[in-house]
């Protein structure tokens, strides 16, 4: 319990995107709690860590596994589109 | 078969300050300490729809068990188990909504997880409550063989699960206050 209590923005020490993820949820977290969620949501902020952890993941998905989920994120319905749909329609099923 | 259960919390805070505490319920170090797994997050994919103020995400969480006790480790194989999440979110900024659902991906072959959490200005006061439901499905894929042995294990899942929704409440409570504090510090500076 609490071996990773030196990390920041979520997990792993040995990741090696571990800083550039964390530099990217900390911009997130503060462009979120600021701006989007006071109402500010028509400029996309946070663009160059995104871009830079980005490129990060997609060097290393092999080693994370990631390309397994990402593989069957892609195939969810629940998986974010251009398209913009909701989940509900796009799932065709309710649950109710 | 299929356990499914619903949840539901009334939180005396606004939604922005919620959905702000929810998002970091995962990614916070002293969150290792109160839920007993460990967590690791990745977002991998965002999309913002300017005009609309629609936001889109989707985040893979990789939850590790505590070392599992010696008679499990043998049978398994392994010190721990490791189970990986997909979780999706969109958030209207404008309706003030915000949507997750959360699935796993490893295990798939024996159990199915889906579980969605709604945050939403609650209607008697808008501006100052947030209301939290949850939903989650679990279901047990049948192995003929060993259907009683599937039914109790989607019911301790069940139970488990459900303390850690608890605790996941507690700590978006935690991280609430946290952020409350440090806005009062920086209004007395």
């Amino acid at each position: 319990m609490g071996s990773n209590k030196t990390s920041r923005g979520g997990g792993a020490t040995a990741s090696p995107c571990a800083r550039l993820r964390a530099a990217y949820h900390d911009c997130f977290n503060r462009w979120y709690s600021e701006k989007f969620s006071k109402g500010q949501w028509d400029k996309e902020e946070c663009v160059a860590e995104w871009d830079k952890y980005r490129a990060c993941l997609a060097q290393h998905l092999e080693d994370k596994h990631l390309r397994r989920i990402l593989l069957e994120a892609e195939d969810s319905p629940y998986f974010v589109k251009d398209d913009a749909s909701s989940p509900a329609d796009r799932d065709g099923t309710t649950h109710q | 078969m299929v356990s499914a259960y619903t949840q539901e919390h009334l939180y005396h805070h606004p939604w922005d300050r919620v959905t702000t505490a929810a998002w970091r319920k995962f990614t916070d170090p002293d969150t290792a300490a109160v839920l007993s797994h460990n967590v690791d997050v990745h977002t991998l994919d965002r999309r913002l729809d300017p005009n609309s103020g629609c936001l889109q995400a989707v985040r893979s969480i990789t939850v590790r068990s505590p070392p599992l006790p010696f008679l499990l480790r043998r049978i398994l194989g392994q010190d721990a188990v490791v189970c990986h999440c997909v979780e999706s979110t969109v958030v209207d900024a404008r309706g003030r909504s915000i949507e997750i659902v959360v699935r796993n991906v490893s295990l798939r072959g024996l159990l199915e997880v889906e579980e969605r959490s709604t945050y939403r200005p609650h209607p008697d006061r808008p501006d100052g409550w947030t209301a939290f439901r949850q939903e989650t499905s679990i279901r047990c894929k049948p192995l003929s063989a060993l259907a009683t042995v599937a039914e109790k294990v989607e019911q301790r899942c069940a139970e488990r699960f459900q303390k850690n929704s608890v605790k996941g409440r507690e700590v978006v409570e935690r991280i609430y206050k946290y952020l409350e504090a440090e806005t009062a510090a920086a209004i007395s500076c």
